[in-house]
């Protein structure tokens, strides 16, 4: 091992890295891309307002009252339709999703039920809906809430079941902060993985390892300076993310160092893969789509953008075999959770793993000579 | 007498097998000191893969090679700070520039104090000191190769067809460095499918074909040794010129541009032709008389043409 020279690789790939403005991008700016918009998305649900359209056909003081009360407490932004036609002909016409009809005597049925005692009063509220719309579940899921609400209320008793919320955390966590952990995984992942492989593909496709293998420039060298450029990326790409997560997000994580032990595992871990990989990437493409075949599964499968008990059975068992797996399970372990227990045991999978693929990888990688 | 201690190259018995094809076939020969050394063949002969063991970037299957005295196969490590090598089709980092590139190497090499400015200007590229090698022509990155190849101020250089697709203008200013080196004293190993490359800059000259050496020696040794003729071209001639010089039993070739090539083993023979056609009253515009070269030394001694578009049997270069 050299020092000198491991350096002056590192610089070469530095400066090689800062001058390519599309690998800047996919390293530091795509993830923190990602953070904003799944951040947009899923952080603020009490923001989350839909359309709702109702055609009021009592036309009356109570039923004006129940649109206002749907609106109320702002998931619905009620839209009035006209009330002299078919109300599936409007929907089918102006491509409605879900269109609420509030029927004829409504306003009396209420007074029945309300000021006459009337058991037997009951109106029907129909809802005009498309299925094949994905948002329209979502919709009626509030809609029915507040049905319920309204019929409780009208009852004049006090509910016999109700809800305490007790979390096992001492603060409750959002979505983002189980959101950015995976995409810090998924940054090395990517950056690691596909980093290795396309450019030990590049670099022997050009012929610049032939050249490299008439320096005295030996294979621990090289792949130190391989895992020391990737280190210095991963740690470029987690500091945007979390940057970006504190000041626009606010997030409430812990950083400590089973962030920086984390990192490292993942680096070797990918760059292992990533070698391993190198021998059946022929050119640039090829790396790029070995690349993708791995990187994608892991993205989806390992609990990145969404837990893994989300997922059928047989996929979560799937999910445990994935690398990535143990390191969004660990990072979340340690920033989310402060879980040491099960950040060791996250780590210590991960750099069993990582000592089997790293070790395969230098093994396989045949830089220094051609056949 | 040449002592072991005067070869830069000592190559015995070398044959590299890929499968059942002999890339390179038992093949044998030395390169002194201070030599420049082309080996010369067409593409696929076995030139790379020859100077790739040599440069100890390949194994042999069998045979022994020495480099400066050592053993490829068994010192590596102490061969590649004393050799400087130009791979074939040199490439370097797309974003580096020449500057940072001849620098990186240098570092590899643990050179603290490499010439960089010194190898620009021998190379010509100082005004190109900070472009990327993505932005480089063909023959720029290909000076840079041979900058690069002379971080560590090596004792044998490894030129792999240093000048293959340029233009004549970008090819010359490649000769002009590798003349340089040769006024430097280095031992310049070049591979080469230019004749003409080979026999302006070469010392000796080892023709390779289909893996096999077919002949060695100085460009004037071999031209001497397997051409020994002369080549008459009458240009524009008249096409009853070939008749008349047929009736003489010559053998003459007529080629696109109209211009007839007849071998002649002496310069009576051209006076003879000469007489001949003034004779039949053939007029004739003009006609030289020369040396064979050593693209035609290879065509007779190999049947092959050293690449495409290479000119035919007798033709001037």
């Amino acid at each position: 091992m050299t020092p000198r020279i491991i350096a002056a690789n590192l610089k070469v790939k530095l400066r090689s890295f800062s001058r390519e403005k599309s690998t800047v991008f996919f390293t530091i700016a795509f993830p923190v891309i990602l953070v904003l918009v799944f951040g947009a998305i899923f952080t603020k649900p009490e923001h989350m307002n839909f359309d709702l359209c109702v055609q009021d056909l009592d036309q009356s003081a109570s039923s004006a009252q129940l649109v206002k009360s749907v609106a109320v407490d702002g998931v619905f932004r009620t839209i009035s339709v006209p009330s002299d036609g078919s109300a599936v002909q409007y929907a089918k016409e102006h491509k409605l999703n879900l269109l609420l009809v509030i029927p004829h005597g409504f306003e009396e049925m209420e007074a029945r039920r309300v000021l006459k005692r009337d058991r037997d009063a009951s109106v029907v509220l129909t809802y005009v809906y498309d299925p094949s719309s994905t948002s329209v579940t979502t919709k009626l899921q509030f809609l029915n809430s507040i049905v319920a609400a309204t019929n409780q209320r009208m009852s004049g008793t006090a509910p016999f079941i109700t809800m305490l919320e007790q979390s096992i955390l001492n603060k409750k966590y959002r979505f983002i902060e189980f959101f950015v952990p995976g995409i810090i995984a998924m940054a090395v992942m990517t950056s690691s993985l596909s980093g290795a492989l396309t450019m030990n593909a590049e670099l022997r496709q050009k012929g610049i390892l032939r050249k490299l293998a008439t320096t005295p420039i030996t294979r621990i060298d090289w792949l130190l300076s391989n895992i020391l450029y990737q280190l210095v990326l991963a740690f470029i790409s987690t500091t945007s993310i979390l940057l970006v997560s504190y000041a626009v997000f606010a997030v409430r994580l812990q950083i400590n160092l089973w962030l920086a032990v984390y990192i490292v595992l993942a680096v070797f871990v990918f760059v292992g893969i990533g070698m391993m990989l190198t021998p059946i990437a022929k050119d640039g493409e090829s790396a790029a789509a070995a690349a993708n075949a791995f990187l994608f599964p892991m993205m989806f499968l390992s609990g990145t953008f969404f837990p893994v008990e989300m997922m059928p059975g047989f996929l979560q068992k799937f999910a445990r075999i994935l690398p990535l797996y143990y390191v969004n399970e660990g990072l979340r372990a340690s920033m989310i959770f402060s879980n040491n227990m099960a950040a060791v045991r996250c780590a210590a999978i991960t750099g069993g793993i990582a000592a089997v693929v790293f070790a395969a990888g230098a093994l396989i990688t045949r830089w220094d000579s051609v056949a | 007498m040449t002592g072991s201690n005067d070869y830069a190259i000592v190559v015995e018995r070398l044959t590299k097998r890929y499968g059942d094809l002999h890339a390179v076939n038992d093949v044998s020969f030395t390169v002194r000191k201070g030599e420049v050394f082309a080996f010369v063949g067409p593409n696929g002969a076995g030139k790379t893969t020859t100077v790739e063991i040599i440069d100890t970037i390949r194994t042999p299957t069998s045979g022994r090679v020495s480099v400066l005295g050592m053993d490829v196969t068994k010192r590596k490590r102490d061969i590649v700070p004393r050799i400087g090598v130009l791979p074939q089709g040199f490439n370097s980092f797309d974003r580096i520039t020449v500057s940072e590139s001849i620098q990186y190497y240098s570092n590899l090499f643990g050179r603290k104090n490499t010439d960089v400015d010194g190898l620009m200007d021998l190379t010509n590229l100082q005004d190109k000191r900070d472009v990327q090698f993505k932005k480089l022509s063909g023959g720029l990155k290909e000076r840079l190769g041979i900058a690069i190849a002379l971080v560590n101020d090596p004792e044998v250089v490894f030129l792999d067809e240093p000048t293959t697709g340029l233009d004549p203008h970008a090819r010359r200013a490649v000769w002009d460095v590798l003349l340089g080196l040769k006024s430097r004293g280095k031992t310049v190993f070049l591979t080469t499918h230019y004749m003409e490359e080979a026999e302006l800059l070469a010392d000796t000259v080892a023709i390779i074909s289909k893996g096999k050496i077919v002949a060695i020696g100085s460009p004037e040794e071999l031209i001497e040794r397997n051409a020994n003729y002369m080549c008459l071209t009458l240009k524009s001639a008249d096409a009853n010129a070939l008749e008349t010089i047929r009736k003489l039993s010559f053998e003459p070739v007529e080629d696109n541009h109209h211009n007839i090539k007849v071998r002649v083993q002496h310069t009576d023979d051209v006076q003879k032709i000469l007489s001949a056609i003034k004779n039949a009253g053939i007029s004739l515009p003009g006609m030289d008389v020369r040396k064979p070269n050593l693209e035609e030394v290879f065509l007779s001694l190999t049947g092959e043409q050293l690449r495409e578009g290479a000119p035919m049997h007798g033709a001037p270069q």
